[in-house]
């Protein structure tokens, strides 16, 4: 019975996989379907089932608030709130260049002398102190903010959520009652683990691509993204402020190689803004 | 050396802690064979052709360009032809592994010794929501009107450009 409940989970997230193509109605005949073929079916796997069609934006919104408040709770925002107002105005005309403009997105710049920044699914999106000192203008600050818009507009980490633990938090959903956050806590794992499990290299290219694209639309000199690759390259393998970025992404100068190729001479006659005096200035 | 040398040395080396993020003088290594420029732009007027390897120091930075010097020549190399530093710098990642995999990875202690506080993996998964940071991470958020106004005081002007190809 394990087995088999674990099959028809596991082809119904094929199925949701390529949901956005089909009718609505059609899928839910399908999951009623499949959910009839079940003689005895414990309630708890209506729930899960229901997860599996995919969220809706507001359970994606759910989901990253969830892990947003795990992330703030290893590290706070730098208490400024002239820099945070800062970084959402620039995060926000960023975010308004992609698909999803109208997401309530929200920007953040955490306390901790890492260079990092993690993405949440709905749109919370966090730097560290640590890498905002090595911006030398606001587009350097730009296309960073986009490289991690362009995770949440591609779904990167949901995707993973839905290939990995939902079935698992499927699973014991039928075992177990959960409710409230503690719901979607299970579903995310512990903590904030996910954003520190890395994303697979493709999503990375992706997301640098989207970053470059999007600081190019807001106005932005389109090189903001790779100027910081290059600060983050020259920073030594061995030195700790990086350690966990180097362990989840593709190291710095195999970022800057794919999107020497993928840029090209398509920005030769592109001309933007770096704005480096409008760049807020930290404290030491 | 004399006393005089010794002030010397002590105020370059001042200057350069200070220069910090300052591009002048930074070195870098090309990462391929490409041209340098007399100005920056692709079909500007060649001035020679530096080999992958070759040692220069950035003088400045323009849109993609970095303003070079190789020798006594100076000119422009295209960003993306150079990575920073001199190419052999830290090699080595094994320090920062270990560093990931001791002090207060597994206890969740913070060992107060530790001068700088590095996120890993463990404390991210020890963490615990903070509802209260949570909602002044969302008081700050900027509308999509605010955002436009920042960007038109800042000269931004929003334009259309395609999304790249995977290479």
């Amino acid at each position: 019975m394990k087995r088999s409940v674990q099959i028809l989970l596991s082809s119904l997230c094929l199925v949701s996989a390529s949901a956005g193509a089909f009718d609505l109605g059609e899928l839910k005949g399908k999951v009623d379907a499949a959910k009839a073929s079940i003689p005895s079916v414990n309630p708890k796997l209506t729930e899960a089932v229901k997860e599996l069609k995919g969220p809706s934006e507001s359970e994606e919104i759910a989901i990253g608030r969830q892990i947003a408040g795990n992330l703030l709770g290893a590290a706070p925002l730098v208490k400024d709130d002239k820099l945070q107002k800062y970084v959402n105005r620039v995060g926000r005309w960023v975010a308004t260049q992609s698909e999803r403009p109208d997401l309530p997105w929200h920007f953040g710049v955490i306390q901790s002398e890492d260079m990092n920044a993690f993405a949440a699914p709905g749109g919370y999106i966090f730097i560290t102190l640590g890498l905002y000192r090595t911006f030398q203008s606001e587009a350097d600050l730009a296309g960073v903010l986009g490289h991690e818009v362009g995770h949440v507009i591609r779904q990167h980490h949901l995707k993973i959520l839905q290939q990995s633990k939902l079935v698992d938090a499927g699973s014991k959903a039928l075992s177990k009652s959960v409710g409230g956050n503690d719901k979607v806590q299970q579903l995310i794992g512990s903590g904030a683990e996910i954003v520190a499990r890395g994303l697979d290299k493709d999503a990375e290219f992706e997301a640098d691509r989207i970053g470059v694209v999007l600081a190019t639309r807001a106005g932005y000199d389109a090189y903001g993204l790779p100027s910081v690759l290059q600060q983050i390259g020259h920073a030594a393998k061995d030195d700790d402020r990086v350690a966990l970025l180097f362990k989840t992404h593709p190291s710095p100068e195999n970022r800057l190689n794919k999107l020497d190729a993928s840029m090209g001479d398509r920005f030769d006659r592109v001309k933007g803004l770096t704005l480096e005096k409008r760049l807020l200035k930290v404290k030491k | 050396m004399n006393k005089h040398s010794g002030w010397w040395v002590a105020l370059m080396l001042c200057a350069a802690l200070q220069s910090g993020m300052a591009l002048a003088g930074e070195a870098g290594t090309m990462s391929k064979a490409d041209e340098m420029k007399a100005e920056p732009f692709r079909d500007a007027k060649s001035v020679k052709t530096l080999a992958v390897g070759e040692k220069l120091d950035i003088l400045s930075k323009q849109g993609g360009w970095f303003k070079v010097k190789v020798g006594k020549t100076t000119g422009w190399v295209h960003m993306l032809s150079v990575r920073k530093g001199d190419a052999k710098k830290g090699t080595d990642s094994t320090s920062g592994l270990l560093a990931l995999s001791s002090g207060r990875a597994g206890t969740g202690k913070v060992v107060a010794t530790t001068g700088v506080r590095g996120l890993n993996e463990e404390e991210l998964k020890a963490a615990t929501f903070n509802e209260a940071e949570l909602q002044r991470a969302e008081a700050n958020a900027s509308s999509k009107t605010d955002a436009a106004a920042f960007a038109k005081k800042g000269k931004l002007v929003a334009r259309s450009f395609d999304y790249l190809p995977a290479k």
